[in-house]
């Protein structure tokens, strides 16, 4: 693969580009800094805004957009985040300048119509609903907030609750847009049937329209974290959700590869390393046990999940502990580690073979400033890791003592802890 | 798209798509079992079967799978259907001969070890109790019990926990000598690589393997319903749903195109298989804007579900708050009653088969995308029924949407489900 083609367009806008021949089609992923660190106190503008950009624009109503979008069969979705507000969308050759100039006219003019204010209101109320019902979002909302406490846009609620959901007005929606989306700080990665002069012709030529100054707004450092356990009983459902997790390191942190490495063999890598072999398969306890790493501008989360009968509770949190203890009495071994540096490799093939997997990884690597030819590298980070960096990660941020549980579901009396 | 199909002598049958330009290689090999061949009491057994064939056996230890797998960065994983099971691996096409070996060891050798059996018995009923904890799957199991009396798609492939807590290994173990061999199945193949060296490669992986006795065919077949059946679901949950599920014909039958059409129409289109669709929510169609747009509700969907029998066209919707069930069925039943009384017009129907064409790509995303969907055409009819689908979805006239509204879209061949949700408990 060649490196991807970057430029920045006259209106600070960022552009990169990807010709994979073999696709038939146009995947796109793209950003703009309006996601929850933009929001300050304002709890719930950026989600509740960010679905209302398909709601309609100056020019055109929701119903309109909709008829024009899939009546040349292309799709654009957007979606809020932590740090950004962030779209994506698949389309063709032909249809890719009219693509692109309704992604510009949404975010450059949306009407925020009240009508539709309030249908994404009950929207909004709905899912908080769903997810009160739902143990494994529960768990893991209540463990994102324990690790980033104090309402950091990493750990709060997206939705903002129920109560900001029915005080938010139109009015909030449009300022909080104004402010935050514009072509400063804009992203768009684009991959798959496209070359030099299609991306100029159909692309930079309708994005180069868009304008407008955001204020920069990156989130707050993370505050002072304290474990500790909680429990969510919710007696109705059939299996309980344990999660497990405590802060980890921000993209950009020296620690973050040895740490990408660890959580790989520890509950990631196959049918979930050593956790899903030990939880999963040699135990019968649970259909998933698994780890993941969530990396971000200034700050991450570990965590892992497993789902159990509710008479297992007691055994799978025994396990999980049994399972972290293992990473110091029995580090990963040199084969351990040459697997898990090999699967990273192989993975860059496996990982990228589709259209919009290589659409945000390269917004990733825009995102995160790490270079045009990080693909490149990637291989050379990986295998330059020392066996000794790995598995200090592990032991440093798997660790018992300084990490958080929480169960939802069925769990009875049952309060298991570390 | 180039693809070279040839059958190995033992009746394998090898579906071959290079792919220029890409490194990546997706091996598919589909068993032509699913649900439908279970019987009463069996339920869940191929899904567990599907399980049990990670565990290794022949060349293959313990956890070697996964080891083979994961060390070159590849991904797998396996799926059971009602009609199919269907087991893949991504891998870099230079380790195409590992998927290979994996896959003509699983085909005959799995080691069905009574201790790992017994093992997987919990991971099984988690997987369903997982499934439980979601009203969705509740609901949607109702409907298919309620709509097929006869017919194994009363039940949904995972089945049910009294059969999953009685299996013993031995039952199991025949139902995979039963339907698990080389005539029995078929192996695509899409990615970077030259077909005529891969087939040699595919001859050596699999020709040692001999036919088996061909499984008893399913036949079974649901009697026509005569009145609309219905059922209330009061339990704990968040939101009322409704789902309605119509008889419609089996994916090979020719209304399918029109079917397609008025599904888009409905509904959206995501696509021939949902895999390449992830949370992409179509919103030009009827029920969204009578249903969503309205505040009725706050997600809709409509989806034929392509099978090899006889099958279900289910719209699904998530009630808004404080909104009735009543209130909810009669706008359905509205905008059905539309769509029976006139055609859509040509704008509309232009924009729907839009849709559907530009889908026909998007599910050509990378190799694992272009290689379920292969196997999924040829579980059920032929790995190229794409194309001619879509050529007849082109001439599909207004009148013929109408058409087969009036002749599907009918209450005595209606089954509803509506789920209460009850006020969750303290």
């Amino acid at each position: 693969m060649n490196l991807p083609d970057r430029s920045v367009l006259d209106n600070g806008a960022v552009l990169v580009s990807q010709a994979l021949p073999s696709n038939p089609f146009i995947a796109f992923r793209g950003s703009v800094p309006a996601g929850m660190a933009a929001e300050g106190p304002e709890h719930g503008v950026a989600e509740f805004a960010s679905r209302l950009l398909l709601g309609g624009t100056r020019r055109m109503s929701a119903a309109k957009l909709a008829d024009r979008l899939e009546g040349i069969g292309a799709t654009l979705e957007f979606h809020n985040s932590q740090e950004l507000l962030i779209f994506s969308g698949r389309c063709t050759r032909e249809t890719v300048a009219e693509t692109i100039r309704i992604l510009v006219d949404c975010l450059a003019q949306p009407a925020f119509p009240a009508k539709d204010v309030e249908r994404v209101r009950g929207e909004l109320l709905n899912d908080c609903r769903i997810e009160r019902d739902d143990p494994r979002q529960r768990a893991y909302r209540e463990l994102a907030r324990i690790v980033f406490p104090r309402d950091h846009p990493y750990g709060r609620d997206p939705k903002g609750g129920e109560e900001r959901i029915r005080r938010i007005r139109r009015a909030d929606l449009a300022s909080f847009h104004e402010a935050h989306v514009g072509s400063e700080g804009f992203i768009l990665a684009i991959t798959g049937d496209v070359d030099r002069h299609l991306i100029e012709s159909a692309v930079a030529t309708p994005l180069a329209r868009f304008r407008g100054e955001a204020e920069a707004a990156p989130p707050p450092p993370p505050p002072p974290y304290k474990p500790r356990n909680a429990a969510i009983p919710m007696p109705h459902k059939s299996q309980a959700d344990i999660v497990v997790g405590a802060p980890a390191v921000s993209r950009r942190d020296d620690d973050y590869y040895p740490l990408l490495l660890a959580n790989l063999l520890f509950g990631r890598i196959g049918l979930f390393g050593r956790l899903g072999k030990d939880l999963r398969d040699e135990l019968g306890l649970a259909y998933y046990a698994y780890s993941s790493l969530d990396a971000r501008s200034l700050g991450g989360m570990w965590s892992i999940s497993v789902g159990v009968n509710p008479s297992n509770l007691d055994r799978a949190v025994q396990g999980i502990r049994g399972e972290m203890d293992r990473l110091r009495s029995e580090p990963f071994g040199v084969q351990e580690i040459k697997d898990g540096k090999d699967n990273q490799v192989g993975s860059l093939v496996v990982s990228l073979e589709r259209n919009a997997e290589v659409a945000a990884e390269l917004h990733r690597m825009e995102h995160y400033g790490l270079g045009m030819d990080f693909l490149e590298r990637y291989p050379e980070i990986i295998q330059g890791l020392s066996d000794d960096a790995i598995r200090a990660a592990a032991a440093k941020y798997f660790n018992p003592a300084s990490s958080s549980l929480v169960l939802a579901g069925p769990i009875g009396r049952s309060r298991p802890s570390l | 798209m180039a693809t070279h199909v040839e059958s190995l002598d033992n009746g394998l049958k090898v579906i071959l798509r290079p792919i220029p330009d890409t490194k990546a290689l997706s091996t598919w090999v589909t068993y032509r079992v699913g649900s439908r061949n279970e019987v009463p009491g069996m339920t869940g057994s191929t899904h567990w079967v599907e399980h049990m064939l990670f565990k290794g056996g022949g060349k293959l230890a313990k956890g070697e799978i996964d080891h083979l797998i994961s060390r070159v960065g590849g991904k797998m994983n396996a799926f059971t259907d009602t009609d199919f099971t269907t087991y893949f691996e991504t891998i870099p096409a230079s380790d195409m001969d590992t998927a290979l070996m994996i896959e003509s060891e699983r085909m005959r050798n799995a080691a069905f070890d009574p201790k790992e059996v017994e093992a997987e018995r919990t991971v099984v009923i988690s997987e369903r109790e997982g499934a439980e904890n979601q009203p969705e799957f509740l609901t949607e199991e109702e409907l298919w019990g309620l709509a097929f009396h006869v017919h194994p798609y009363h039940w949904t492939a995972i089945g049910y926990k009294q059969d999953l807590a009685r299996l013993d290994r031995d039952p199991l173990y025949a139902h995979y000598l039963r339907y698990y061999a080389p005539n029995n199945a078929f192996l695509v193949l899409v990615g970077g690589f030259d077909p005529a060296v891969a087939m040699q490669h595919v001859r050596e992986a699999f020709s040692p393997l001999k036919p088996e006795p061909a499984p008893p065919p399913m036949r079974l077949v649901e009697p026509e319903q005569h009145g609309e059946r219905r059922s209330d679901l009061e339990r704990p949950g968040a939101t009322d749903l409704l789902f309605a599920g119509w008889h419609v014909p089996p994916f090979a039958h020719e209304d399918t195109p029109a079917l397609v059409l008025l599904t888009t129409v409905l509904g959206g289109w995501r696509g021939l298989t949902s895999f390449a669709a992830g949370d992409w929510r179509p919103r030009s169609n009827r029920l969204y804007r009578a249903l969503v747009d309205a505040k009725l509700a706050t997600d809709v969907a409509v989806r034929q579900d392509l099978k090899i029998d006889p099958s279900l066209l289910i719209a699904s919707v998530t009630l808004a708050n404080r909104v009735s069930v009543d209130r909810v069925e009669a706008v359905l039943d509205r905008e059905v009653e539309r769509l029976q009384k006139a055609p859509p017009s040509k704008a509309e129907l232009d924009r729907a088969k839009r849709q559907v064409r530009s889908w026909q790509r998007y599910e050509h995303d990378g190799v694992t995308f272009q290689g379920i969907l292969l196997s999924t055409l040829e579980a059920l009819s032929a790995w190229d029924a794409d194309e001619p689908l879509l050529e007849k979805v082109e001439r599909v006239r207004p009148e013929a949407v109408r058409d087969v509204a009036r002749r599907y879209l009918v209450p005595e061949h209606r089954s509803v489900v509506r789920f209460h949700a009850q006020e969750v408990p303290g």
